[in-house]
C-alpha cells in the first residue's frame, strides 16, 4: 500500500472512531442515527480502499463486500447497542459474517471452528448470563450509557489502525489451500502421500498444527485444563457443616428410622 | 440445460427433491407421532380427516364413511395454523420474538446438505455425488449448525418477556452446551476411526472391505451419541425446555399459530436431519446390510435405480429412528433437571472420554480399524464405568445435604 | 402441626451399578408400550359409528312431550313443570281445551335446550306424566333459536323414542284423582314419625320439654 493510500486508511479509522463515538449509547442527547451514517460510510469507503488495492482475488466477489460491511456494522452496533441481549445477537452476526468470509478464503475449517466455539458455545453462555441478569422489557439503566466511551474508542482505533497499516503492507498473503501447502512444504515434515488435490484444508491446518506447532498446541491444552480444574475448584460448593461440625443430635428419641424396603 | 449436467446443476434439483421430502416426512411424522402416542395408549390416534377428503364423500353410501386412516390430517393442521390469527403480544420484544421462529426453522433446514443420500450417479457418463454439497469439513458443519439450534430457543424464551419462557430458555441453553460435549467427543471416535471428516468418505469406508459400520466398531459411542441426539432436538426424556407440567409451553409459550409452527417444523425437521446424521455415521448410511456385499448396494453400483434404492434404504434407516423417539418418548418419562446435569457430566462425558482413549490407542497401535480390539475396548469401558459406578456414593441433592443425618437404631436391624 | 414421632424419615433403597444405568428399566418399560402399541386392543368407542351400550330407561337426556292413547298431547298446561324448572327453561301458554275430559291444554309449548340443566324436576313434578326426559343425548343445531324446541317437536321426539320408552303411565290422562298418595307423600310422612320419636341428643331442634321447636325449613313451609 503507497504512502497516500495509508493516509486515507488512517483518515478512514478516525471517521469510523467520531461516527463510533456519537451511537454509543447515552441518557440524554444521543445522535445514533449520525453515528450510524457516518459509520456506514467510514465502512464504504473502507471496503473501497480494498476494493481498490486488492483487486485480486476476491475483488469482483460481491459477497465479499456483502459480508464485510455486515460484519463491521453489526461490530459497531455491539458495542452501541444499550440493550446487551442485542449485543449478543450481534455478536453472533458479526462472528456468522466472518465464517462467511474465511468459507470464501476457503478456509472451511476455520470458519466452522469459529462458528461452533463463539456462536455455539460461547456466546449461548453469554446469552444465558444476560437472560438470568435481566428480562427482556425493563433493562437496567446502567446498561443505557457508556462509561469513557472517549478514551476507548481512542485507544481500541489507535491499536486498530497500527495493526490495519502495518498488515496492509503484507501484500503476500497464502489466499487458497494450496498456497498454505507450500509453505508448509517448508517444513521438513514428508507431506503427503495423498496427493495436493485431495489434501482438504482440514488435513492441512491439522499437519501444521500438530507437527509445526505442536508444543504450542499442548501448552494451549494444558492451559485450558489449568483453567478447567481452576473453575472447578473455585465454583465447588462446601457445605458450611464443615466449619462448624456436624449438626447437634436431636434432643431425646425424635422420629422413627424405618429400614429401606 | 446445461446447468443441469453439473454437480451444482444436480445438486440444486437434489437440494429441492430432498427439501419436499423432508418438509413432507416432517408433516407425517407429526402424524405419526400422534398415532404412536395414541397406540400406545390403547388408542386409535387421529384417523378422520380423509386423505382425499372429497373423493370420502363422493362415494356412494353404501360404502359408509371411509376415512383413509385419517391421512389428511398434517394437511388440515397446517391449514389451521395457516389459518389461525397470529398473536404478537403486546408485553414482546418484537424484532427477535419475529425473529425467533425464523432461526429455529432456517437452522434445522440447512443440516440436510452435507449428508450422502445415495453414493455416486452416472447420468449419461457424466458421474454426480448424491450429496447436495461436499464440503471439506461435512462433519463439523453439522455440529456448527446444530449448535446454531439454540439459538431460536434462546431469543425466543428471551423475547417472549414471560417468567415461564425465560426459564424454558434457560434450561435448553445449559442442557444444550452440556450435550454437546458428549456428542463432540462419540464423533471424535468415528472421525478417528474413519480418519475423514467428509461424511461421504466415512460413509465410503464403511462400505469398503467387510462392510463394517462404525456401530460395531464403537457400539457405547453410538449410543452414546443417540442419547445425545434426544437432548439435542429437546426430546422426551430430555424435554426440560418445554415441559408442560411445570412450565406452560416452556419457550413458545407466548407463539402462536404459523409461529409456533414453525418452532415445530424446526424440531422435526432437526429431529430428522439428526437421525440421517446417525445413519451415516454409524450405521451404514445407505448399506442396507453389514458385513454382506449385495449386488445393488455396492459403491460401483451407479445406476439410477442403485440410486434411488440406496436413498430409499437410508430414509427407511430414518424412519426406523424416528419411530425410536416417538416409541422412546411415550416410554420414558422426564428427567429432573439436576438429573439431567448428572446424567451429561458425570455419565455420559466420562464415559465418550473412555471409548475416545480407546480409538485413540486403536490408532496409536494401528488397530482402529479392527473389531478384536475396539469392541473389548468398548466393553471393558462398560465395565469401568460400572465398577466407578458401584463405589460412587448416592448423589446427594442440596436439600438432603441440609438434613440431619439419619440415626440408625439396631434393633430396626439397619446396618449402618 | 406435625408432632415429632409421627415423623418417619425413609431412606432410598441402595441401587446396584447396573441398575443405575436404567438400561434394563427402559427396555422393560419399551418392551411394555411395544406391547400396547401393537398388541392390545384399543379401547376407544368410535362414536357416530359404534355407540355405548347404555339404559335408555333412566338417562336424563331430551324431553319429550306424551300423547295419550288418542293421540292428542297428554300435557294439561298446569304448570307445574314451569314452576318446578330451575333453569327456566319451560314456557307453557295455556288455553281452553277443546277436548271433553280435560279443562286446558298447552297451545303453546317451550323447551330451551341450551338453558335447561337436565334435572329431571319437571318429569317430577308432572301430574300427568306428560313430560318425560329420554335417552337422546346427541342434540345439535345450527342456532339457539334451533334448540329451543316447541310443542310439535316435543311430540316428535315422543314418536321417534315411544318404542325403545314407552310411556310410564298411559293410562293417565287428564285430572283423574286416584285417591291413594304418591310415594313422596309417603316417604315425608314416614320421615314426619321419625323425627317425633327420636331422642332429644339426635335431634337438636326438640326442647328439653318434649315439645318440637318449629325448625327453619318448616316454618317456611308452613
Amino acid at each position: 500500500m503507497t504512502g497516500g493510500l495509508v493516509y486515507l486508511l488512517y483518515v478512514l479509522f478516525a471517521v469510523g472512531g467520531i461516527a463510533l463515538y456519537l451511537a454509543m449509547p447515552r441518557t440524554q442527547g444521543a445522535h445514533a442515527k449520525a453515528g450510524l451514517v457516518i459509520g456506514g460510510g467510514a465502512v464504504a469507503g473502507l471496503l473501497a480502499l480494498c476494493a481498490q488495492v486488492y483487486m485480486a482475488p476476491h475483488g469482483s466477489n460481491i459477497f465479499y463486500y456483502i459480508f464485510a460491511g455486515v460484519a463491521l456494522l453489526a461490530a459497531g452496533r455491539v458495542v452501541t447497542h444499550p440493550n446487551p441481549t442485542y449485543s449478543a445477537v450481534y455478536f453472533a452476526l458479526v462472528v456468522l459474517s466472518v465464517a462467511v468470509l474465511l468459507v470464501m478464503q476457503r478456509a472451511e475449517f476455520l470458519a466452522v471452528a469459529l462458528v461452533i466455539i463463539y456462536a455455539g458455545a460461547i456466546l449461548v453462555t453469554y446469552a444465558f448470563v444476560i437472560m438470568l441478569a435481566q428480562q427482556s422489557g425493563g433493562g437496567s439503566s446502567a446498561d443505557q450509557r457508556a462509561r469513557e466511551p472517549m478514551l476507548a474508542i481512542i485507544a481500541s482505533f489507535v491499536v486498530m489502525g497500527t495493526i490495519a497499516g502495518r498488515v496492509s503492507d503484507l501484500r503476500e498473503l497464502p489466499n487458497s489451500p494450496v498456497e498454505v501447502q507450500a509453505t508448509a512444504d517448508v517444513m521438513d515434515v514428508p507431506l503427503a502421500d495423498t496427493p495436493v488435490k485431495d489434501a482438504g484444508n482440514t488435513l492441512s491446518v491439522g499437519r501444521t498444527m500438530f507437527n509445526q506447532y505442536v508444543v504450542v498446541v499442548q501448552l494451549a491444552g494444558l492451559l485450558l485444563l489449568v483453567a478447567m480444574v481452576g473453575a472447578i475448584a473455585v465454583s465447588r460448593k462446601r457445605i458450611p457443616a464443615d466449619e462448624h461440625g456436624p449438626p447437634p443430635p436431636p434432643p431425646g428419641e425424635i422420629g422413627r428410622t424405618v429400614p429401606p424396603f | 440445460m446445461l446447468l443441469a449436467f453439473t454437480q451444482l446443476g444436480f445438486s440444486s434439483i437434489l437440494a429441492l427433491v430432498i427439501l419436499g421430502i423432508i418438509l413432507g416426512m416432517v408433516a407425517y411424522s407429526i402424524y405419526f407421532e400422534r398415532k404412536i402416542a395414541g397406540w400406545v395408549q390403547d388408542r386409535y390416534g387421529p384417523n378422520r380427516v380423509g386423505l382425499p377428503t372429497l373423493v370420502g364423500d363422493l362415494l356412494p353410501e353404501k360404502y359408509g364413511k371411509f376415512h383413509f386412516w385419517g391421512l389428511g390430517q398434517p394437511i388440515a393442521d397446517g391449514l389451521k395454523f395457516f389459518l389461525k390469527e397470529d398473536i404478537i403480544p403486546s408485553h414482546v420484544d418484537k424484532p427477535l420474538f419475529l425473529i425467533a421462529p425464523c432461526v429455529s426453522l432456517i437452522v434445522a433446514l440447512i443440516g440436510f446438505v452435507v449428508i450422502p443420500w445415495g453414493g455416486q450417479v452416472a447420468i449419461f457418463g457424466q458421474v454426480f455425488n448424491v450429496q447436495v454439497a461436499n464440503p471439506d469439513i461435512g462433519l463439523l458443519y453439522i455440529l456448527g449448525v446444530g449448535s446454531m439450534g439454540v439459538y431460536g430457543v434462546v431469543l425466543g424464551g428471551w423475547a417472549s418477556n414471560n417468567k415461564y419462557s425465560v426459564y424454558g430458555a434457560v434450561r435448553a441453553t445449559a442442557q444444550m452446551l452440556s450435550y454437546e460435549i458428549p456428542m463432540g467427543v462419540a464423533i471424535m471416535c468415528v472421525v478417528l476411526t474413519c480418519g475423514q471428516v467428509r461424511l461421504e468418505e466415512i460413509m465410503a469406508s464403511q462400505v469398503a472391505g467387510w462392510n463394517v459400520w462404525n456401530l460395531f466398531y464403537h457400539p457405547v459411542a453410538f449410543i452414546i451419541l443417540w442419547i445425545t441426539m434426544f437432548a439435542e432436538t429437546n426430546r422426551t426424556p430430555f424435554d426440560l425446555a418445554e415441559c408442560e407440567q411445570e412450565l406452560v409451553g416452556g419457550f413458545h409459550t407466548e407463539y402462536s399459530a404459523m409461529k409456533f409452527a414453525m418452532f415445530f417444523l424446526a424440531e422435526y425437521a432437526h429431529m430428522i436431519t439428526g437421525c440421517a446424521f446417525l445413519a451415516v455415521l454409524f450405521c451404514g448410511g445407505w448399506d442396507p446390510i453389514p458385513f454382506v456385499r449385495i449386488p445393488l448396494f455396492r459403491p460401483e453400483d451407479t445406476g439410477i435405480i442403485a440410486m434411488l434404492a440406496k436413498m430409499a434404504v437410508l430414509f427407511g434407516k430414518v424412519a426406523f429412528f424416528m419411530f425410536m423417539y416417538m416409541w422412546v418418548r411415550w416410554t420414558v418419562p422426564r428427567f429432573r433437571f439436576d438429573q439431567l446435569m448428572r446424567v451429561a457430566w458425570k455419565g455420559l462425558i466420562p464415559a465418550s472420554l473412555g471409548v475416545l482413549a480407546v480409538a485413540i490407542a486403536g490408532l496409536y497401535l494401528g488397530l482402529h480399524r479392527t473389531l478384536w480390539f475396539t469392541l473389548p475396548g468398548n466393553v471393558a469401558v462398560v465395565l469401568v464405568s460400572l465398577w466407578v459406578m458401584s463405589r460412587a456414593k448416592d448423589p446427594v441433592s442440596g436439600r438432603e445435604a441440609n438434613l440431619p443425618p439419619l440415626t440408625r437404631s439396631p434393633e430396626l436391624g439397619v446396618q449402618a | 402441626m406435625i408432632r415429632d414421632e409421627d415423623i418417619v424419615r425413609v431412606e432410598a433403597p441402595r441401587i446396584s451399578a447396573a441398575d443405575r444405568l436404567y438400561l434394563t428399566q427402559i427396555a422393560q418399560g419399551m418392551k411394555v408400550t411395544l406391547n400396547h402399541l401393537f398388541f392390545k386392543p384399543r379401547m376407544t368407542v368410535q362414536y357416530p359409528e359404534q355407540k355405548r351400550e347404555m339404559n335408555t330407561q333412566n338417562y336424563r337426556g331430551v324431553h319429550r312431550l306424551n300423547r295419550d292413547p288418542d293421540g292428542r298431547v297428554a300435557c294439561v298446561a298446569c304448570f307445574m313443570c314451569q314452576t318446578a324448572c330451575p333453569a327456566h327453561c319451560i314456557h307453557i301458554v295455556a288455553d281452553e281445551s277443546p277436548w271433553e275430559d280435560r279443562e286446558k291444554y298447552p297451545q303453546l309449548f317451550d323447551i330451551d335446550e341450551l338453558r335447561c340443566i337436565y334435572c329431571g324436576m319437571c318429569e317430577e313434578a308432572c301430574p300427568v306424566d306428560a313430560i318425560e326426559l329420554t335417552y337422546e343425548y346427541d342434540v345439535v343445531g345450527r342456532s339457539r333459536d334451533e334448540m329451543i324446541f316447541d310443542k310439535e317437536k316435543l311430540l316428535e321426539v315422543y314418536d321417534s323414542t315411544k318404542d325403545v320408552k314407552p310411556r310410564k303411565n298411559p293410562k293417565i290422562t287428564g285430572y283423574q284423582r286416584t285417591g291413594d298418595r304418591g310415594k313422596y307423600d309417603q316417604l315425608r310422612d314416614r320421615l314426619r314419625e321419625m323425627t317425633q320419636q327420636s331422642n332429644p341428643i339426635s335431634a337438636p331442634h326438640q326442647t328439653v320439654d318434649g315439645e318440637r321447636a318449629p325448625a327453619p325449613e318448616n316454618k317456611e313451609n308452613a
